[in-house]
């Protein structure tokens, strides 16, 4: 397994520079994009159509918006991937989950670069500084394992059932909905009334946490509470478990069905 | 039990193939259970046993479908079994389909780099290889470009010169070296032989039998999925030749038949029966450089002509002419003259001829009456068409104070 590091680091780099090869801004276009979706939701969400008031709101959604951005994006060009590299998984016999692996990291290098100019922003306008920014690393990490079990799914069930990506694009959407980017569950005023689903709101969602989390640290300036990183842990756990045994079991014809 | 570097095993192989006009499955088809419907799966291999034994060179033919590239996509580990066992020890590379596995965007130079990786080769041993492998490639300045610009020529040269730079234990290649021009595929070839020089396990599918005889000791014919020969190179192509004769009756010859069934031709001079023996007086189509031919020629001749003309043509593959001759023939009372030609030992080396013979009345050119086709099994050291069979020997070497001004 470690004799195909240099595969990955290849694929990575490959994947970094394939789309946007022949481009004038080549590379910057994976933070450009991200960025202007955080432009336009910061109008929509916190002046158009405002419905809490939650002060510093930009940066509020911007947490949510950067999480949300990287489970999405690498579960949607994760779920391509095995196909897009048809040629090589015909090719050779070499572990494939270095494919949809390298798809999750590109992304996660977006995420991360996204976060690095994020974070001295937060902290300068919320005062946030503090030793709990030490705990977002490990919550990136998490972050990381987690998207990456989802991935593998996706990726070996759409490589044999061409209906996944289709599936997926109309489950994101309502989730996107659904996951406290843009509002914060615990003051909505519906969930007031309801306070199950307000629970439901912050714990059934495995995306939910995360953001949450990141959310103390960076926005409120106080470490997570334990429920919080527990249910990281037990997400990342549970999903690189269930992404790796999935994929093992299917990956046998590949070359066949790619 | 673990292999050898270079040693192949295959027990009982078996895989088939679904074909469906659509590749991809849908959740709808596996929930409604559709894939019990459309055409039964197609066997590609069928219980087929190997043992390849490190540092052979095996051949491996059989028609279209046999299942000579599954056999090599199974041995590549790219695809699994259904049942059965199929293991490879060592490294190996496979060079199966044209320019797969090549980013169209990235250059030639970072293709290498991806190549080597796939292998499961660091980014030093692959850079150690990288100024061979270019120089290999006779790609020059290309190697900077994007590969979308490459001709398929240059695909090849590509492909092949990672394959052969990476230090193989097992080296399975495909038809694709016939793409490449004949100067780069003879280089090709002795790559091939260096590497089997140095120990590598070869496995080679090809139509090309020539190169099959040049590169291989040992011959596989695969025919439906199953083994149907197991040995030396010569004998097996041999009874591949004779296997692909009898499915399509001799084969098609590259010269135009004589339409003989128009009005009044009945009654004209032609060529009836035509068969190729044995030293033994048996027909058949298949000989072994050096071994007695006899042909046997039946002419039919009006009553009114008792005399003629016979041509005989030999034609190579290409069908180019290697040999004519004519003679003259009597018609007997019957109207039918019968001819033999005895060739006491044949002159041809490996690969398949075609004769045509031409009857007519007048001393004159005319079209081809009947072709019958014939597979000669050439022998090792050997190529060519014509074997002028000399012997090499060699002269006292020169020594003494003059010898460097002889040079």
């Amino acid at each position: 397994m470690s004799r195909y590091r240099y595969l990955f680091v290849q694929l990575v780099r490959r994947e970094l520079r394939r789309k946007y090869k022949g481009s004038t801004l080549g590379v910057l276009w994976y933070l450009i994009n991200p960025l202007v979706l955080l432009g336009a939701y910061t109008l929509m969400f916190g002046h158009v159509y405002k419905f809490q008031s939650i002060p510093d709101f930009p940066i509020f959604l911007m947490i949510g918006l950067v999480v949300w951005t990287f489970f999405q994006q690498s579960l949607l060009s994760a779920a391509e991937s095995l196909i897009d590299q048809g040629a090589l998984v015909r090719k050779a016999r070499f572990p494939r989950e270095a494919i949809p692996g390298a798809t999750v990291t590109v992304q996660l290098i977006t995420f991360c670069a996204l976060l690095t100019l994020l974070l001295p922003l937060t902290v300068a306008i919320r005062g946030t500084f503090g030793p709990a920014l030490l705990l977002v690393p490990v919550l990136v990490a998490l972050l990381y394992c987690f998207v990456l079990g989802c991935a593998l799914t996706v990726a070996v069930l759409h490589a044999y059932f061409r209906d996944v990506v289709p599936i997926l694009t109309a489950l994101l959407l309502p989730w996107f909905f659904l996951t406290p980017i843009f509002f914060d569950p615990r003051t909505l005023g519906f969930v007031q009334s309801n306070p199950l689903v307000g629970t439901a709101l912050q714990w059934i969602n495995p995306v939910a946490p995360f953001i949450e989390a990141l959310r103390a640290i960076l926005f409120d300036g106080h470490a997570p509470d334990w429920g919080r990183l527990v249910y990281g842990f037990a997400a990342a756990g549970l999903a690189i478990l269930l992404g790796t045994t999935i994929f093992r079991r299917m990956e046998g014809d590949l070359a066949v069905v790619v | 039990m673990n292999l050898r570097p270079g040693e192949i095993v295959l027990r009982d192989a078996t895989r088939s193939f679904s074909v469906r006009a659509d590749q991809a499955r849908t959740l709808k088809g596996l929930f409604l259970g559709r894939r019990a419907h459309g055409p039964a799966p197609v066997p590609a291999l069928r219980g087929v046993t190997l043992h390849i034994e490190p540092g052979e060179t095996v051949g491996m033919v059989g028609r279209n479908g046999a299942g000579k590239t599954s056999t090599l996509r199974v041995l590549a580990g790219i695809v699994p079994l259904q049942s059965g066992e199929a293991r490879c020890g060592g490294r190996i590379v496979s060079l199966l389909e044209l320019g797969a596995g090549f980013s169209r965007d990235f250059s030639g130079r970072e293709n290498i780099l991806l190549q080597g990786a796939l292998y499961g080769l660091n980014r030093v041993q692959i850079e150690e290889r990288l100024d061979r492998i270019i120089a290999f490639s006779e790609l020059g300045g290309f190697i900077e470009v994007p590969v979308k610009t490459y001709s398929s020529g240059m695909f090849v040269r590509l492909g092949f010169s990672i394959a052969a730079h990476l230090d193989a234990d097992v080296l399975l290649i495909d038809e694709v070296l016939a793409v490449g021009d004949e100067a780069f595929q003879r280089k090709c070839l002795r790559r091939i032989s260096e590497q089997i020089a140095a120990g590598t396990t070869v496995v080679f599918v090809s139509h090309d039998a020539g190169a099959i005889e040049r590169v291989c000791e040992r011959v596989v014919v695969l025919d439906g999925g199953r083994i149907v020969f197991d040995g030396p190179a010569a004998e097996g192509l041999l009874h591949y030749h004779q296997s692909m004769g009898t499915e399509h009756g001799g084969g098609q010859s590259l010269r135009p038949e004589r339409d003989r069934s128009g009005p009044g031709r009945e009654n004209s001079v032609a060529v009836t029966e035509l068969e190729l023996r044995d030293a033994l007086g048996r027909s058949t189509s298949v000989f072994h450089s050096g071994m007695p031919m006899q042909l046997y020629a039946a002419v039919r001749a009006p009553e009114a002509v008792q005399q003629g003309w016979l041509t005989l043509e030999l034609l190579d593959r290409s069908g180019s002419s290697v040999f004519r001759t004519r003679t003259a023939f009597e018609a007997g009372t019957d109207g039918i003259a019968r001819l033999v030609l005895d060739i006491p030992d044949l002159a041809l080396l490996g690969g398949d001829y075609d004769l045509a013979l031409a009857a007519s009345a007048v001393d004159e050119a005319t079209p081809t009456d009947r072709t019958i086709r014939f597979t000669v099994a050439g022998r090792p050291g050997a190529e060519g068409i014509v074997d002028l069979r000399g012997s090499w020997r060699s002269l006292a070497p020169v020594t003494g104070p003059h010898a460097d001004g002889l040079r």
